[in-house]
């Protein structure tokens, strides 16, 4: 009797472990190929992102005004410095005004309406964030009603932070760049070498303990200065062109010459964000 | 019979916890997570385990369940990762905690071995699937570590409310 239960109990637990094995396979097969996940997985989501408002937005309040007080401290000297900067920006935006209408002028002459630059932006604010080291994903409050779609790029206030992973109705889940997930999708990005040549290349993994993205993959053998800004190259179908990634931090060479790669500095701080943007490219 | 309050308190509580991991990891992630440091917090296990040792909590395993299955839909979009990780971790604790007494410093104790295997072992699942090349000195320093510290703390503020709060209504 003793060995027929041991038995049973061995069993339940062999089935409970498959179950848990074929969840694990199923999710992630949906969540590398599929639009949008299953009609339980959304309903789930739903259920949790409303609840997860309710207990996260007196907490954020609470961090807000903690952030507020510091604030009151600098407002004066920045205050003070602010007032120099703001003469400058408005003959800046006048600048920016003019440019953009030439451009538009041209882009009509040449019938050219949409180039891989043009993009929606929808503005989103980040919920909470997985309490997990191994994921490094934010939770959106804007889904599909938004128009959110999976695999749309997401910047900040300073630059590129990463790709919508999930789309739910009225949430959304970003896989950030600091990820060292293996199939995340990929940015491809480009920068200007030293004689003016465009090089091309991928974001393909991140450096924890340096704070670093790593360009690889690139094309061409030119000489790459430190400091050179990378953005998105607007290959690939999805991303637009032109979002700041970073800039170069350093150049480490193969055996062969070419820059085999290349580090950045994010401009981006993925571990500051509040409000983010999802880039939609228009075409 | 009186019917128990903790019935519907459990349920609001548990899950109370877990979106307050969440926003935590959200709005101290400038601190959490860093180049060398990056911590996982761990209240919803602190809940479990004050639940299983000081109240009187009917289907706490199913509960446990329930959470890990929300966490996995809404955190990671990884079914089955916290909804097996959760139970077990009940399931363990409440055969551990039948072997002692329960003070500060044993239940303590326990929670801290609860954080390291459930850490471990979600560490493990993670490196299984892909999504972590990390090693295990770096787990063990950047990972365990500091999440053992955060707990810690977590723990030491939240006793003695919790306790009073599960002995009350049970």
């Amino acid at each position: 009797m003793q060995k027929f239960s041991f038995n049973k109990r061995l069993v339940v637990t062999m089935i409970i472990l498959i179950i848990g094995f074929l969840l694990i396979a199923f999710s992630i097969s949906v969540r590398n190929n599929r639009k949008a996940p299953i009609f339980v997985q959304q309903i789930g989501n739903e259920a949790g992102g409303i609840v997860d408002r309710v207990v996260g937005v007196p907490i954020n309040g609470l961090g807000h005004a903690s952030d507020s007080v510091k604030g009151l401290y600098n407002t004066y000297t920045e205050n003070k410095k602010l007032k120099k900067e703001v003469d400058t920006i408005a003959t800046q935006k006048v600048e920016n005004q003019t440019l953009k209408n030439e451009n538009k002028h041209l882009k009509q002459q040449l019938k050219l309406n949409e180039t891989l630059s043009s993009y929606s932006k929808i503005n989103a604010v980040v919920l909470s964030r997985t309490p997990s080291s191994w994921q490094d994903q934010v939770v959106i409050n804007k889904g599909a009603v938004a128009g959110v779609k999976k695999n749309d790029p997401v910047v900040s206030r300073k630059g590129l932070v990463g790709r919508v992973t999930e789309v739910n109705q009225t949430n959304s889940k970003i896989e950030l760049l600091s990820t060292s997930n293996d199939s995340a999708n990929r940015f491809a990005v480009r920068l200007k070498g030293k004689d003016g040549t465009v090089i091309n290349g991928l974001i393909t993994g991140y450096s924890t303990s340096k704070n670093q993205l790593i360009m690889g993959q690139i094309t061409s053998k030119e000489k790459i200065s430190k400091g050179a800004q990378i953005t998105t190259s607007g290959m690939g179908g999805i991303t637009p062109q032109g979002l700041l990634v970073g800039k170069v931090v350093r150049a480490a060479n193969d055996d062969e010459g070419l820059p085999a790669k290349v580090y950045i500095k994010p401009a981006a701080d993925f571990n500051d964000l509040d409000v983010v943007t999802v880039a939609r490219r228009v075409d | 019979m009186r019917i128990s309050k903790m019935r519907y308190f459990f349920p609001i509580g548990t899950f109370l916890f877990l979106f307050l991991d969440g926003s935590l990891s959200h709005l101290f992630a400038p601190s959490f997570f860093t180049s060398s440091t990056s911590v996982e917090s761990r209240l919803i296990l602190l809940w479990l385990v004050l639940g299983i040792c000081y109240g009187k909590v009917d289907h706490l395993l199913a509960w446990s369940a329930v959470a890990g299955l929300f966490f996995d839909l809404f955190y990671t979009g990884v079914l089955g990762i916290f909804t097996l990780l959760l139970p077990f971790m009940v399931y363990l604790t409440r055969n551990i905690v039948t072997f002692f007494n329960r003070s500060f410093i044993v239940v303590l104790l326990i929670y801290l071995i609860d954080i390291t295997i459930l850490t471990t072992l979600f560490y493990w699942v993670n490196a299984l699937i892909g999504f972590t090349s990390a090693s295990a000195v770096t787990f063990i320093a950047r990972t365990l570590g500091p999440t053992l510290a955060y707990n810690l703390a977590g723990y030491v503020i939240l006793y003695w409310p919790l306790k009073i709060f599960f002995e009350k209504f049970s």
